[in-house]
């Protein structure tokens, strides 16, 4: 194994956060954030970039690049808080299309969204904050050439705005993906924790789609959990990314901040938390890559390497966000400090797709079941 | 970044592989075993002479050192090999990874074949004499006196937690030699037999109450021949450092298996309805599911410096390997110990915890393992050390 970038690789790392820098400061973070602006100019910037075509198979005019590439951009758009429908299409909605959609019909429908025309999103979870497959009950039925849907989704992101929503269902007791609308089904938002990360309750009550708008042939249930295993890598990676700029803003503040007349990094109690944080940071960034990894070369561990990402990630948000914020003192609870829309954009990363406690059971179970095997 | 080795590290896998089917002692031929880390028993002497003269024993060395100038990926998948067939390089750990490595950096050619080469080639056995009863964390401040006197050194002092002295033929010695300039530039290492007069060994039993390892070693007027100085005189801190540095370069491939092997153990007795319904309970499997985040990580960041000293790079990450290993055995002990509640009060140890070629101090109990994993949160500097290290060296924050 060669468990370090390629110089192709850390080249891209840095492009990307130069062009992040320059694109995603933080005044973009908090201008969505107060209202005042929204994603769209920022999202047509990555459109014009190619960004959303970036891992998308050739076929599909995409880039083909690879998982561990798009963890890259996906780490550095943590770190720089940046909003707008990235996640959404391209770590949601492409990879259950990919998986879900026969191999025509997958690059037809990719297209538009390699051309940054398109925007999409999926909608699994149904209030049980679990994503899990087994447990979607909404249905869809067959009238004459349409098929007609029945059900609540949540959780859904960018739920209200996106073009186009893959949707779970459950029709003549397969589990299958339809491809609906936004503009079809009536979406509520709350008030988002990150207002960069906004999601939607859909509901497809009496909802109305030809029939052609159904994804491949069969149950899709592993089709399903394949493409969540991407979107679970693709949340933890984002998550990384803002606990390590968490992490850049304590380890400076700690450098400069003087009490007592010296810096409080000279004190142990402050050391030993900052030693505590980079620890988990640097965990969860070894399992992030190697869920990458995994998902890049398609290997039989992906399931339980992106769990181990999602949790780890979700272990060093909860180290970052609390240590940090409390070492960052009263200043950090301000909301004229930057350091809150980086919290909240690791706070999220947990709070999603599955919490960190229960990625650590099913990695648990995973592991006793081999061991038994 | 890719997931498996080149064919070349496979192919050397391959061949150490074969090595070890063809020279690996019979099972049966083990029963005398090491009473000690200073003790080697006579089959295990043959089999780590085997080693040496095959240039399997270190095989990042030159043949002259038991090696094969192998690459640092063939070490790591040396030492992979070795973990998955539970084989203990040597039962003299401290000898060999040491106080030999120690010798072979800073020694002349002279000291090599006179000393490293016999503790390499287990004729001879040796201990490490660093901590004293007033230098621990602080061990720069040890003050066990060493005076040149023309063509010896006399020794006065103590030693603790000299592991494996009582059976070693050899020490190597932190000492004082300039009480007079700052702690860190008044240091020598010395080459001591342990049967010279004046040197007592007295050795003490750990918290898991076994056969002794652990040793007071006392100094009372110890005439040391000058030659036996390695490295230049009052320049011992860096050959300690560097002996550090020798414990800490692939450390992490210990930290690692051993971690693994407790979660091998725990998962299996898990699976075979150990703590009674433990398995089914989502505490425990929270618990465990951190601890397999914990074995995965420590082998990534493992690997990931070892392709960074591979390109040359500087690694900063030993600190964090030890940081992190240590505190993952511990974790999972006290999980297992919770997980198995009363039944953890019996401290039999469990059948098939220890392999013929491992050391005896790694069967263990659960109970007692968990008050062995103390010993990886305090020795070789404690975890609060280690955090002020990770702090100050990597992260760039001011000493306090």
């Amino acid at each position: 194994m060669e468990f370090e970038f390629t110089e192709d690789q850390l080249e891209l790392q840095r492009a990307v956060r130069d062009i992040l820098d320059a694109e995603a400061p933080p005044e973009l973070a908090r201008a969505v954030a107060d209202g005042q602006k929204d994603a769209a100019d920022f999202w047509q910037t990555l459109v014009g970039l190619e960004w959303p075509a970036m891992a998308l198979p050739e076929e599909a005019d995409g880039l083909g690049y690879g998982w561990v590439e798009l963890a890259i951009v996906l780490e550095e758009s943590g770190r720089h808080a940046a909003p707008g429908p990235f996640m959404s299409t391209v770590t949601q909605f492409a990879p259950l299309i990919a998986e879900a959609a026969g191999p025509g019909q997958a690059a037809e429908l990719l297209a538009p969204v390699a051309a940054g025309q398109t925007t999409g999103t999926i909608a699994v979870d149904e209030g049980a904050g679990t994503w899990d497959p087994a447990e979607v009950s909404a249905t869809g039925r067959r009238s004459g050439d349409d098929l007609v849907l029945e059900g609540t989704k949540h959780y859904v992101l960018d739920g209200a705005t996106a073009d186009e929503i893959a949707v779970a269902v459950r029709i003549e007791g397969e589990l299958r993906v339809v491809l609906v609308p936004g503009s079809s089904v009536q979406a509520v938002e709350g008030i988002p924790v990150d207002p960069g990360v906004r999601h939607a309750t859909i509901t497809l009550d009496g909802v109305r789609v030809p029939a052609v708008r159904l994804l491949g042939d069969g149950d899709a249930s592993d089709a399903i959990r394949r493409a969540l295993e991407e979107s679970v890598t693709a949340v933890a990676a984002v998550t990384l990314g803002a606990c390590q700029r968490i992490f850049d803003i304590i380890n400076a503040y700690a450098k400069e901040r003087i009490q007592f007349g010296v810096p409080i990094g000279s004190f142990q109690a402050v050391k030993h938390k900052l030693a505590n944080m980079y620890r988990d940071i640097e965990r969860a960034r070894v399992l992030v890559y190697y869920a990458a990894l995994t998902l890049a070369e398609d290997h039989p561990d992906r399931t339980l390497a992106a769990s181990m990402a999602k949790a780890a990630a979700g272990e060093a948000q909860r180290r970052c966000v609390q240590d940090g914020l409390q070492l960052a003192g009263g200043i950090g609870y301000t909301w004229e400090h930057d350091l809150h829309l980086f919290l909240r954009r690791a706070k999220v990363g947990e709070l999603h797709f599955g919490s960190a406690s229960q990625h650590r059971r099913k990695v648990a179970r995973l592991a006793l079941q081999s061991s038994a095997a | 970044m890719r997931l498996t080795y080149t064919s070349e590290v496979e192919a050397f896998r391959a061949e150490f592989s074969a090595w070890l089917d063809a020279n690996l002692p019979d099972p049966a031929s083990t029963t005398v075993r090491p009473r000690s880390s200073g003790d080697i028993p006579a089959w295990a002497r043959e089999y780590q002479r085997r080693m040496f003269d095959d240039g399997w024993l270190v095989p990042g060395y030159p043949p002259e050192f038991g090696g094969r100038n192998a690459s640092l990926y063939e070490q790591a998948v040396y030492w992979e090999e070795l973990g998955r067939r539970r084989v203990t390089q040597s039962f003299n750990p401290q000898g060999l990874g040491i106080v030999s490595a120690s010798i072979i950096t800073f020694g002349t050619e002279e000291q090599k074949h006179r000393w490293a080469v016999p503790i390499m080639r287990a004729e001879r056995t040796a201990a490490l004499g660093m901590s004293e009863p007033g230098a621990g964390s602080d061990l720069a401040g040890l003050s066990t006196r060493a005076v040149l006197d023309g063509d010896r050194f006399i020794v006065n002092g103590q030693k603790v937690w000299t592991s494996g002295a009582h059976h070693a033929d050899v020490l190597l010695a932190f000492v004082r030699t300039d009480p007079d300039v700052p702690k860190h530039k008044g240091i020598s290492a010395l080459i001591i037999e342990t049967d010279t007069p004046g040197l007592e060994r007295r050795p003490f039993q750990d918290i898991t109450a076994r056969q002794p390892d652990f040793n007071e070693v006392f100094f009372d007027d110890v005439e040391v021949p000058a030659e036996n100085l390695v490295g230049e005189l009052n320049d011992g801190w860096r050959v300690c450092t560097g002996s550090l540095a020798h414990e800490r370069e692939m450390l992490w491939i210990l930290w690692s298996q051993g971690l693994d092997q407790m979660l091998d153990a725990m998962l299996s007795q898990l699976n075979d309805g150990a703590g009674a319904g433990a398995a089914d309970d989502p505490v425990v499997l929270d618990g465990l599911g951190s601890s397999i985040m914990d074995s995965w990580s420590l082998r990534l960041l493992g690997q990931r410096q070892l392709a960074r000293s591979q390109r040359g790079l500087h690694v900063a990450d030993q600190s964090l390997l030890k940081l992190l290993g240590s505190e993952a055995q511990q974790k999972l002990a006290l999980l297992m110990l919770e997980s198995l509640g009363p039944a953890a009060l019996d401290r039999t140890v469990p059948p098939g915890a220890q392999s013929p070629y491992e050391s005896d101090r790694s069967a263990l109990s659960w109970a007692d393992r968990y008050w062995f994993t103390f010993a990886g949160t305090i020795s070789g500097g404690t975890s609060e050390i280690h955090r002020n290290i990770i702090a100050e060296r990597v992260l760039g924050q001011p000493r306090g």
